[in-house]
């Protein structure tokens, strides 16, 4: 069971990152996610069905999540719209696309295919026991997409989003157009997003076009516990500290799920319970930094 | 310190969170997708219909609020706990419990198509440790009904697009149509505050209109009746149950309890030691699963009138306002 909260939260942890990405570094609270999340999964399930690579189908689906994001980002910068409404309009239109892809279907199952999970499994089945396997792989994949973040945000570029979150005239100052640095920042994250969708897909078993649901909140919930456990500035420590808050958040729900019942918590409370979380953990860490 | 602080909380839930169950009653997991009347009966019926083997049975009642990707997590818990059978509700729980549980049986229920759904490979036989109970409707038998009470030349269908079940009977009822030569009109929906819009788009170009097996377009029932009895257009439903309060000609489908029953007769079944691959998808064709429920006072206002053998087979009769149990 402990490998199995590790694991979802690994998976969601890549979504999670997106999702600071855009709400923290570059102050653009994107809603996009809720219709890129489920984006991601249906072309991996699509992929998978047609017989595409599986590496080329987390490509594509990354890809599908990278454009979705340059869409929301456009709807803001060309038309003056503001960036949430932004996201609901792509988020929105995803709805119809997804089923599209998906082939008109509402559902597709990815159970009797060959998938990441059961590739890793089938090449370690000899050495370690499946969850193990499992743990290890999304292990390794969410370190490199970390690892590749730090770098990234070493980089002038990204720097510059750093900057521009911050603060938007001295990037202008500086000669950069912000809705340049903008169409490529929530694409990435979307990008990111996309990605934890297709990983989620084929963990679940399953591909389907309500698998948005709730996906913003639980990214939100997930950088906010992160901030309340570790308290710093470095790139470092920041997509650390989310990839912790999100296999966090996965804990306590999963904990909210399992003893709730001792104080009476039906699983329909658990809604109640993360937007709960995410209150408290912004009132510790208020407080935490008013004392300082 | 603080650093300390949090990192040993941390750690004190994973220890926490180690399962600590050990029961000679068997543990049921029963994991459904969200709350909904239709739903919540199954998920009674299902613990009613295995008490009566079981009496000690204890259950682990799961919801997934309609987040699907909770349906993974609840499947975690489940495998944690050592439920003896895990029973999924609905396409997606169903799903998530298969592909997470590979060493203790799991039951569905009211998964339309199974083998669409990818649970099992075929419907005439189970698998390893797979078996459960389709809610299929007569779809063919419905349409036909309908068409006998009157002259059907264009059917209009309303269905969620985004329910997996709903889009396989709508493509089940399209074929239907196409065979017997009928127009198919559809229209398809997102979420509940739509059916209304889409009850009108189709209600002028339409003869009747079928309501299959659809969560989505039965929350808000009331819409779609209100738009048909303005141009005049008998509904043919699925659901018997809410046809007793709204406008509706003809109910045909059956009660959710019923079927909640049978699935767990079937867990009592596997827990006395039958195979569950060697128990087919069990589909509620029995009469007695289905309950036909006909309108007397719709047929007046549509000026329509039912064959004396369709009386005779109701299980339900609405006359003048009053509900008759047959």
């Amino acid at each position: 069971m402990i490998e199995g909260i590790f694991v979802e939260g690994l998976i969601y942890s890549i979504m999670a990152l997106g999702v600071f990405f855009t709400f923290r570094i570059l102050d653009f609270p994107d809603l996009t996610v809720d219709g890129s999340f489920p984006m991601g999964a249906v072309i991996m399930a699509m992929s998978i069905k047609s017989g595409i690579s599986l590496p080329l189908g987390l490509l594509l689906s990354l890809t599908g999540g990278i454009l979705a994001g340059f869409v929301t980002a456009a709807i803001h910068n060309y038309l003056k719209v503001p960036h949430l409404l932004a996201g609901i309009l792509t988020m929105t239109m995803l709805y119809s696309i997804n089923i599209r892809i998906l082939g008109g279907r509402a559902n597709l199952p990815l159970l009797r295919v060959e998938t990441v999970m059961t590739k890793v499994s089938d090449m370690t089945q000899r050495f370690i026991p499946e969850e193990v396997a499992y743990l290890l792989f999304f292990l390794a994949v969410v370190l490199i997409i970390k690892l590749l973040m730090d770098i990234f945000f070493h980089t002038d570029m990204g720097l510059v989003f750093g900057a521009l979150g911050n603060n938007q005239q001295m990037v202008v100052t500086q000669g950069i157009n912000p809705a340049t640095m903008k169409l490529i920042g929530v694409g990435l994250s979307n990008g990111l997003v996309a990605l934890s969708g297709a990983f989620a897909a084929q963990y679940q078993g399953f591909a389907d076009i309500n698998l948005g649901q709730g996906i913003v909140i639980s990214g939100l919930a997930s950088v906010m516990l992160g901030e309340f456990l570790l308290k710093s500035e470095k790139i470092s420590i920041l997509t650390t500290r989310v990839i912790l808050g999100a296999i966090l958040y996965k804990a306590i729900m999963y904990l909210g799920r399992y003893y709730g019942y001792y104080i009476n918590l039906t699983p329909n409370d658990l809604k109640l319970l993360s937007g709960i979380l995410i209150i408290v953990s912004l009132m510790i860490t208020n407080y935490k930094s008013m004392r300082r | 310190m603080k650093k300390y602080l949090s990192i040993i909380s941390i750690a004190s839930i994973f220890l926490l969170s180690t399962p600590c169950m050990a029961n000679d009653a068997p543990l049921i997991g029963i994991s459904k997708i969200t709350a909904h009347p239709a739903l919540d009966a199954l998920e009674q019926g299902v613990q009613d219909g295995l008490k009566l083997s079981f009496p000690n049975a204890k259950f682990d009642l799961q919801n997934a609020n309609g987040e699907i990707s909770t349906a993974s997590s609840i499947a975690q818990k489940f495998k944690a706990e050592k439920v003896a059978i895990a029973v999924g509700i609905a396409t997606p729980t169903a799903q998530a419990l298969v592909n997470t549980i590979k060493d203790s049986p799991v039951i569905y229920c009211a998964v339309t198509d199974p083998v669409e759904a990818g649970l099992i490979a075929s419907t005439t036989t189970g698998e390893k440790n797979i078996t459960g109970i389709s809610d299929m409707t007569p779809v063919k038998e419905q349409i036909e009904f309908l068409a006998r009470i009157k002259e059907i030349k264009t059917l209009g269908h309303i269905y969620s697009s985004s329910e997996a079940n709903a889009v396989s009977l709508a493509a089940i009822a399209r074929q239907v149509c196409k065979d017997k030569g009928i127009k198919f009109v559809e229209a398809t929906v997102t979420n509940s505050s739509e059916v209304k819009q889409a009850a009108q788009t189709i209600a002028g170009r339409v003869d009747g209109i079928y309501l299959s097996n659809d969560n989505t377009v039965f929350s808000a029932l009331g819409a779609v009746t209100s738009v048909a009895k303005k141009h005049k257009i008998p509904i043919m439903s699925a659901d018997p149950s809410s046809a007793q309060t709204h406008e509706i000609l003809v109910a045909w489908g059956f009660d959710y309890y019923k079927m909640g029953v049978a699935t767990g007769k079937l867990v009592a079944r596997v827990l006395k030691g039958e195979k569950p691959e060697n128990i087919p998808t069990i589909f509620m064709t029995d009469p007695t699963d289905v309950d036909l429920l006909i309108n007397l006072d719709q047929a007046k206002f549509l000026g329509l009138t039912f064959p004396d053998d369709i009386i005779k087979k109701a299980n339900t009769i609405i006359k003048d306002g009053q509900v008759i149990h047959n």
